[in-house]
């Protein structure tokens, strides 16, 4: 049974090393260039000269790709068939079907409109890959993001396997009891509540108890908290991290200037 | 109603045998106690009694019912299984529909329904409790609630997986008492339990498991007298049988009665 | 030196018309190990929240009387306060697991991070009380990896760590199978040697006699008697009032009646039932081991 709910991928790499916030800001950066940059190709090229390098760089490239098949090139498919289908721009007709009458103009857009998914996606993508989450969510405290919220997110990616397992073990409580959960779909709606009651119920026990455990841990006291580990910012992380701002900037610029 | 289990091999999905050739026979209205280390297959053995899991080979008969043949919900007919957390049971509103959430699934008739309720509330001591919420009740009352739900469904078969965790004197007390009432209505139990004492006391005949195989069954004043061999699956003797040893006793003794019998022989 | 003063304590959760401490009175002084029995309801819990703080500061509810723990005072002092001088660990080891964490290591330094001490000293505290308690080698893995006793274990480790004055403890070995007992126990038994104050509230009677210092006995929220392990769980109170007691007390107790026990003190634990049935006069008993 996993103990934790994550995409991480232990490994050392460059992608491994850099600090957490500059992979941050390297998703936020090539999500805005794709919608900012003003040429037609920028989202592809992003893909091909910065997503797939850094698969590279990050040693986590099978991994990225059978993501890709499964998840991201499936989902930006479904929403290229979509906007190019059904959602024509005025512009050259390619073929008539029905009430189908794509033109060249939508699927162009269409096309950039999915390949910008896949970037977003796919940097998140890396992102995970490479960070683990509690080296992300240290890093982001001790930038300032209040405690209980990267509190929330761990605990939570911990506890949901232990949860699955604990709905598990609820099903086979309530069919011993005789609750049939085969059988028509009426029957299945009604059986949700002896499935999900208990759930809820006991994780609100728990809940309270876990308060009170971390509570007195101190979780909640007002000192300056300190971190055991430490997780090293480089200057190169920095000059990364300002390159990315830069283009951004520029590439809005351009746009502006462009337009 | 008899359980038979004949060579029976359980293998996790996971690759893990957790139980390597059982053959065993439970007849009808025997009080039967399962105990052995974590991890020695005891609940993996219970679970096959009602069909949560199905065995890789060998079989499991409940009656004239071979266990792969019939889903958990209608081996609930024959078979009770009281969960070892309660939590993971209870979802109603008071304590009394929770009790009748059991045999209304079986489909009993409003009247044996309303008498079995009544009953399971009354031998669980909660008929004071009957429109109390059952999570507005101390943990160790959910227990009584989950037991008298199961109890309330009238089947052949109860298993009872570890029900005195957590529990004082007096609640242990009524759980020995509930056993006592279930074995004079001709009723099979079968308890996992971890409180040898609570074992040596109520029940006849002990099992002990060890790495999926059965180490001892038999009488349980034979079996509870076999230190070297209960210490291989870590199972402590109940302390009066180790007062007994002690003292030099030439029976192995299993409770005040018989202790005091011997002593004074 | 007194480290524990609980003075006329009465204390009502919210929302609730009985009281569940009524008029409690204990003091503990320093090094000393208490154990605390009862049963069901009799208001244990609410005893151990109130010696950790927790009531009235997480529970709310009204408490009246004099409550001051290792120098903190409930009417004064926060809740932050009191869990520096005071540790609480209780039944259900994986709720007190933090889930921030994904090693045992890290979550030994969880509590110490949240009360800002310096990264050096972390790693000292963590490493020389995962020596104390033997858990050194279970440092690497995931808490939610390891069994009850071991995550137990663990609990009571993170807590120490933190370096309390006074330990409170709530029935920490309720759901523990054997192994997992005998382990924990073990722990408990290091932590008195090191002349920690504990207030421990258990089943399991043996264990209690061979530990404690003092009993203290509770029903329905008071005190119904206090003293040593030897008065308290040998005293015929217990049975009346649906105690536990251990079943040498209770055989020794029915063979007196029947002549068959000669001494007047009950045994509490095998040892002393073992010496005052040798005694008894009939055929002599083979010496034989266990």
């Amino acid at each position: 049974m996993h103990e934790r709910l994550s995409f991480y991928v232990h490994r050392d790499s460059f992608m491994h090393r850099l600090n957490p916030m500059t992979k941050l800001t390297l998703v936020f950066g090539l999500i805005l260039l794709s919608f900012a940059a003003p040429f037609y190709w920028t989202p592809h090229l992003l893909i091909a000269l910065g997503i797939l390098p850094l698969t590279f760089l990050g040693r986590v490239t099978r991994e990225y790709f059978s993501a890709a098949f499964k998840l991201i090139l499936p989902a930006a498919g479904f929403l290229f068939v979509m906007q190019a289908l059904f959602q024509p721009l005025e512009g050259r007709e390619l073929f008539r079907f029905y009430f189908l009458h794509p033109t060249l103009e939508s699927v162009m857009f269409a096309f950039s409109n999915a390949t910008r998914v896949i970037v977003m996606v796919s940097s998140f993508t890396l992102l995970l890959l490479t960070t683990h989450p509690s080296e992300l969510m240290s890093d982001l405290t001790r930038r300032g993001l209040p405690p209980q919220f990267a509190y929330v997110i761990i605990s939570t990616l911990q506890i949901l396997p232990q949860m699955q397992a604990k709905a598990q073990t609820i099903i086979a409580a309530q069919r011993s009891r005789g609750l049939d959960t085969d059988g028509s779909f009426v029957k299945r709606v009604g059986s949700l509540v002896p499935l999900v009651g208990p759930l809820v119920f006991g994780s609100l026990v728990e809940v309270e108890e876990r308060a009170i455990a971390i509570e007195a841990r101190g979780f909640t006291s007002t000192r300056a908290k300190t971190s055991l580990r430490e997780i090293p910012d480089s200057s190169l992380d920095r000059v990364i991290r300002w390159l990315l701002v830069a283009l951004v900037i520029v590439a809005i610029e351009l746009r502006i200037w462009l337009s | 109603m008899k359980i038979k289990i004949d060579n029976l091999c359980y293998t996790y999905p996971a690759g893990v045998e957790a139980l390597s050739g059982i053959t065993l026979s439970i007849e009808a209205g025997e009080q039967v106690a399962i105990v052995g280390q974590n991890g020695a297959g005891k609940t993996t053995l219970v679970k096959h009694f009602n069909g949560l899991l199905q065995p890789t080979s060998g079989s499991v008969l409940v009656g004239d019912w071979d266990t792969t043949k019939y889903s958990v919900s209608k081996l609930a007919r024959r078979v009770g299984y009281v969960f070892q957390n309660p939590d993971e049971q209870l979802f109603c509103k008071t304590v009394g529909e929770e009790v009748a959430f059991g045999p209304r699934n079986l489909g009993y008739d409003r009247e044996r329904m309303e008498n079995l309720v009544r009953d399971a509330l009354a031998m669980t001591e909660l008929g004071e409790k009957t429109e109390t919420n059952p999570y507005d009740l101390s943990a160790a009352w959910r227990k009584m609630v989950a037991l008298a739900s199961i109890i309330a469904m009238d089947t052949d078969i109860v298993i009872f997986d570890e029900p005195t965790t957590g529990q004082d004197a007096v609640n242990v007390a009524r759980i020995a008492h509930v056993v006592k009432a279930l074995r004079e209505r001709g009723k099979t139990v079968i308890t996992i339990t971890h409180d040898i004492d609570f074992c040596a006391e109520n029940f006849e005949r002990v099992i002990a498991l060890s790495q999926g195989r059965v180490l001892l069954d038999g009488q349980a004043n034979d079996v509870l007298g076999q230190d070297e061999i209960l210490a291989a699956t870590y199972v402590d003797p109940p302390q009066l049988t180790r007062l007994g040893k002690r003292l030099g006793l030439k029976t192995t003794v299993r409770n005040q009665e018989e202790f005091l019998a011997a002593l004074r022989k | 030196m007194a480290v524990v003063n609980l003075q006329n304590v009465t204390y009502k959760y919210p929302l609730t018309d009985a009281p569940a401490l009524k008029d409690i009175n204990l003091q503990v002084d320093e090094g000393e190990f208490v154990a605390v029995i009862g049963p069901n309801g009799a208001g244990k819990s609410t005893l151990c929240y109130t010696l950790a703080g927790f009531v009235p500061h997480f529970f709310k509810g009204e408490l009246t009387g004099t409550v001051e723990v290792a120098g903190v005072e409930s009417h004064t002092s926060t809740l932050s306060e009191w869990v520096l001088n005071v540790g609480l660990a209780f039944q259900n080891p994986f709720n007190q697991i933090s889930g921030a964490k994904y090693t045992v290591y890290e979550e030994l330094a969880f509590g110490l991070e949240n009360i800002g001490i310096p990264r050096g000293e972390i790693k000292v505290r963590v490493e020389d009380t995962m020596n104390l308690t033997g858990i050194r080698d279970l440092a690497d893995r995931s808490p939610y990896s390891l069994s009850g006793g071991q995550q137990q274990r663990v609990a009571l480790t993170s807590i120490l760590v933190m370096q309390p004055k006074v330990l409170v403890l709530d029935e920490p070995t309720s759901q523990m199978d054997p192994i997992g007992t005998r382990e924990v126990f073990g722990v408990i038994r290091q932590m008195a040697h090191r002349g920690l104050t504990v207030i421990l509230v258990e089943h399991k009677v043996e264990w209690i006699a061979a530990f404690a210092d003092r009993v203290v006995a509770l029903k329905d929220g008071c005190i119904l008697l206090e003293g040593t392990p030897s008065e308290v769980l040998t005293s015929p109170l217990l049975a009346e009032n649906g105690f536990g007691i251990s079943r040498y007390t209770s055989v020794a107790r029915k063979a007196q009646e029947q002549g068959l026990w000669m001494k007047d003190k009950l045994p509490v634990t095998l040892d002393e039932a073992v010496d005052g049935f040798t005694l008894t006069p009939g055929p002599s008993p083979k010496e034989g081991g266990e």
